[in-house]
């Protein structure tokens, strides 16, 4: 669960230094313990004497360097709490009891889901109704409308709706055909192949196709 | 061993200071008696290099980037709610970091700064 560091280190690492520092536990006190002193002995063995010594003073120093950083990070807990600006201490377990209640609501089978009719019990104990009732104003017309209803209006409102389109190209072929054609107003849409069907109200279903420009209706 | 007198403060002569005993100060030359040892050479330096300071920042750095020391502030804010905020000392919270922060120190930082201070010893001193 330790992330690597960001960059690898930039000396080479022998081989010897990794096998000694792994078979070495840690750097220990001032006096060599039995055990470390052992391992001495057992190193001298594979090692020469020099190397063996180096790595123990690099070991200590190390200690050392680890020792007086876990003091800084002490001494910094410790000022952070005792002055107070460690607003999480309490916060935590107040979570953790406040969740750990709610998850007990949850599985508390006397607790009405259903028992309540339509409104649904949360697990903070709010109710919510099953259309949204805050009221705003549509950007678009202007009116005043409901949450819970404003998607609908908003496709009436802004044509992507079928009515809304027709309405909408209702009016822009009306208007060709009155330049272009001089031909009466025609009801049809030359997009829409349910309206069509619709109006022929002779019981010919005749699907119009896209490309059905003209609009007037043709007898076969 | 030291043949000099030794001055202690008594209820006489210092009637408002009875409560104060006062080790007797180290004479000069017992220190010099003393070899330093291979350590405290090395550390000395160590210091005088300037290579403490740098190898310190080094180590620093790694363990911030590697989360050793927000994993240690954890430990530290754990241990402070359970023995509550206005009973915590350093020394305690040194006490409960130093076995896991021993430990958990990863070996790439490690032997990076092995490899550093072995670097050190042996351009400056072996």
């Amino acid at each position: 669960m330790q992330a690597q560091p960001r960059c690898f280190p930039r000396v080479s690492i022998s081989p010897v230094s990794v096998a000694l520092s792994t078979l070495m536990s840690g750097p220990n006190g001032d006096d060599m313990p039995s055990d470390s002193q052992n391992m001495f002995f057992v190193m001298l063995v594979v090692f020469p004497m020099s190397i063996v010594v180096c790595v123990q003073l690099a070991l200590h120093v190390f200690g050392d360097l680890l020792d007086s950083i876990i003091v800084d990070v002490a001494s910094e807990c410790h000022r952070i709490v005792r002055l107070g600006l460690e607003r999480n201490l309490d916060e935590e377990e107040e979570e953790l009891r406040l969740s750990a209640q709610a998850r007990a609501r949850i599985a508390d089978p006397s607790n009405n889901v259903e028992a309540n009719g339509k409104y649904v019990v949360d697990i903070f104990g709010q109710t919510h109704p099953p259309v949204a009732n805050e009221i705003f104003d549509c950007m678009n017309c202007g009116r005043s409308i409901m949450a819970g209803r404003f998607a609908p209006h908003l496709e009436k409102c802004m044509g992507k709706g079928r009515k809304a389109r027709l309405k909408a190209t209702r009016s822009s072929t009306a208007a060709q055909n009155r330049y272009s054609r001089g031909s009466p107003v025609s009801t049809y849409s030359p997009y829409s192949s349910t309206a069509s069907i619709n109006r022929l109200s002779n019981g010919n279903p005749r699907v119009a196709t896209g490309e059905c420009s003209n609009g007037t209706v043709e007898e076969p | 061993m030291s043949t000099k007198p030794v001055f202690h403060k008594t209820n006489k002569s210092h009637p408002w200071r009875a409560s104060i005993k006062r080790p007797p100060t180290p004479d000069a030359e017992e220190d010099q008696d003393r070899e330093p040892t291979l350590q405290e050479i090395i550390n000395i330096k160590l210091i005088e290099s300037g290579e403490k300071e740098k190898l310190k920042e080094l180590l620093r750095e790694r363990l911030i980037e590697c989360g050793w020391r927000d994993e240690m502030k954890a430990l530290c804010r754990a241990f402070t709610r359970k023995k509550g905020r206005d009973n915590v000392t350093v020394d305690d919270l040194v006490r409960v970091i130093t076995p896991k922060g021993r430990a958990s120190v990863p070996d790439s930082v490690k032997a990076e700064l092995l490899q550093r201070i072995r670097a050190f010893l042996q351009t400056a001193a072996l």
